[in-house]
């Protein structure tokens, strides 16, 4: 596998300069190139054969994580690397430091970053369904100076689709300042430590003052129609508390509403037995975080 | 279709006009003729035996244009010895028989090397999965982990 011809490579310094170079070239000859571990590999099988690439790596306001009144914002050209260990990331959007932390392998993590894997949005993707747990909005630039934010759940399409527009570059992924007591936690299963999951489990849950379950999202990954939520499962989770037998019925719920794939890997109910199970760990885990343990 | 890129491997300056298309790996093979950085997944990214240090982060030079590493410092598995001394992790490899065929060896310096320095202390565990991105096809990778934990003794 080896890139076909490029025929122009830039660096631009700034936002505008990248998406007026965007704007020299029909929609979809120019690609952005973030960490490059998904694009590489596609320009090398020649799935997509870009006429120039621009590189963002020099966008220093599209890099890192940043906490205010608001809420968090992570720059879209933040890395996994940076991602898993950062302070703000732990309880409430525990589930994207999750995810993060067992992307691939250590070198994938030290170039990856949130935006790339949300933009091209692979089936078995793990930052696609922890953003719909969570519920994160994507901040978008066009070319024509139109700014505009997109909820998570509109922003993820179908496989390897987005409502990104080819002329539109992600700044950021903001996320609302999260009320006291709210957790959420991610895991995955593949056929190899940390390899892209089989079947992928997000759940973001707030706590009500006496510890149930007042608002919960639950997302799948591993899908080969594109990460979903599972909604029935979501209002089954509502007044629960940790340890109730309900949030096992609930997690049932999920397992039959989404719909599963057999391929090589996984027949269909193997995966919605790994919807169960991955389900009650993060349940766990999203549980402890919420209520600061 | 060409640029001129400037690129410093171990301690060294390259500035050389190349096809967009070059990859980094190749750029450090053929252009700058370092051949210790090896090529063994036909450039998927899967095998880790391409890893190399940019700024000192382990990557996969396989999936990196060579352009993209304009201006930047780049470490091959030819700039951990200083002075004819193997490093302490080197060394290590060597004391416990950490190879067999050796083709994988490069990468896997490159990427213990750098999380050597995040983790001076590292739990088996923690050496086992740091190593997730590497394969081994010889050693069944215990006499690594041995390897990696005893250099981590050493350099502590
Ligand atoms: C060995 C290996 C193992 C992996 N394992 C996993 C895994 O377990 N789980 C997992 O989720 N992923 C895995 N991946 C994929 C990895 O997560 C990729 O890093 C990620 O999907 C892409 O992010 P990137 O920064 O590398 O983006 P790139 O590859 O550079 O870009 C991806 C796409 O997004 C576009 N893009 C990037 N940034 C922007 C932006 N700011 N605005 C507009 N468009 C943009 C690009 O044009 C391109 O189309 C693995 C990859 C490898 C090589
Ligand atoms: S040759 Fe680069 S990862 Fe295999
Ligand atoms: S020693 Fe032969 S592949 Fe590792």
């Amino acid at each position: 596998m080896y890139p076909a011809i490029i025929e122009d490579y830039v660096r631009p310094t700034s936002v505008d300069e990248a998406l007026k170079a965007a704007g020299k070239y029909e929609a979809g000859e120019a690609m952005f190139l973030a960490g490059g571990q998904s694009l590489m590999q596609a320009v090398k099988s020649r799935l997509v054969r870009p006429r120039c690439v621009i590189d963002l790596q020099a966008l220093k306001e599209l890099k890192g994580v940043s906490a205010g009144g608001g809420g968090i914002r992570i720059g879209a050209m933040t890395r996994y690397v940076e991602i898993m260990s950062d302070p703000n990331l732990k309880t409430a959007y525990g589930a994207l430091a999750d995810a993060a932390e067992h992307v691939g392998d250590r070198q994938v993590r030290n170039r990856g970053t949130i935006g790339g894997s949300l933009c091209w949005n692979y089936v078995a993707a793990c930052m696609p369904a922890a953003n719909l747990a969570v519920g994160s909005s994507m901040e978008l630039l066009s070319a024509t100076g139109k700014k505009r934010a997109v909820m998570v759940d509109d922003f993820i399409k179908g496989p390897l689709e987005t409502a990104r527009a080819d002329d539109e570059v992600l700044l950021a992924v903001t996320l609302p300042a999260a009320p006291a007591k709210a957790g959420s936690a991610y895991k995955k299963w593949g056929v190899v430590t940390d390899a892209l999951p089989v079947i992928g489990v997000a759940v973001y849950l707030e706590l009500d003052g006496g510890g149930a379950i007042a608002k919960a999202r639950l997302a799948v990954g591993g899908l080969a129609t594109g990460p979903k939520r599972a909604k029935g499962a979501e209002a089954a989770l509502a007044g629960k508390k940790a340890g109730d037998p309900g949030l096992a019925a609930a997690l049932d719920k999920a397992a039959s509403e989404i719909e599963t794939q057999s391929d090589h890997w996984a027949d269909s109910t193997y995966r919605k037995n790994l919807i169960r199970t991955l389900g009650a760990d993060v349940l766990a885990s999203a549980f402890a975080r919420a209520a600061g343990k | 279709m060409n640029k001129t890129v400037k690129i410093t491997i171990n301690g060294e300056i390259f500035e050389q006009s190349v096809p967009i298309r070059l990859l980094l790996s190749d750029f450090i093979r053929e252009v700058a003729g370092l051949t210790g950085t090896h090529i063994s997944c036909t450039y998927e990214g899967v095998c880790g035996a391409c890893t190399v240090q940019l700024d000192g982060a382990a990557v996969k030079s396989c999936l990196m244009l060579a352009t993209q590493a304009d201006g930047h410092e780049v470490t091959t598995v030819e700039g951990l010895a200083k002075d004819g001394k193997l490093s302490p992790l080197q060394q290590a490899f060597n004391d416990h028989h950490a190879l067999q065929c050796g083709f994988c060896t490069p990468g896997i310096l490159m990427n213990m090397d750098e999380f050597l320095k995040k983790h001076p202390n590292p739990s088996d565990d923690e050496i086992r999965t740091g190593l997730i991105g590497n394969l081994c096809r010889c050693t069944g990778y215990a006499h690594i982990v041995d390897a990696v934990r005893d250099a981590a003794k050493r350099t502590r």
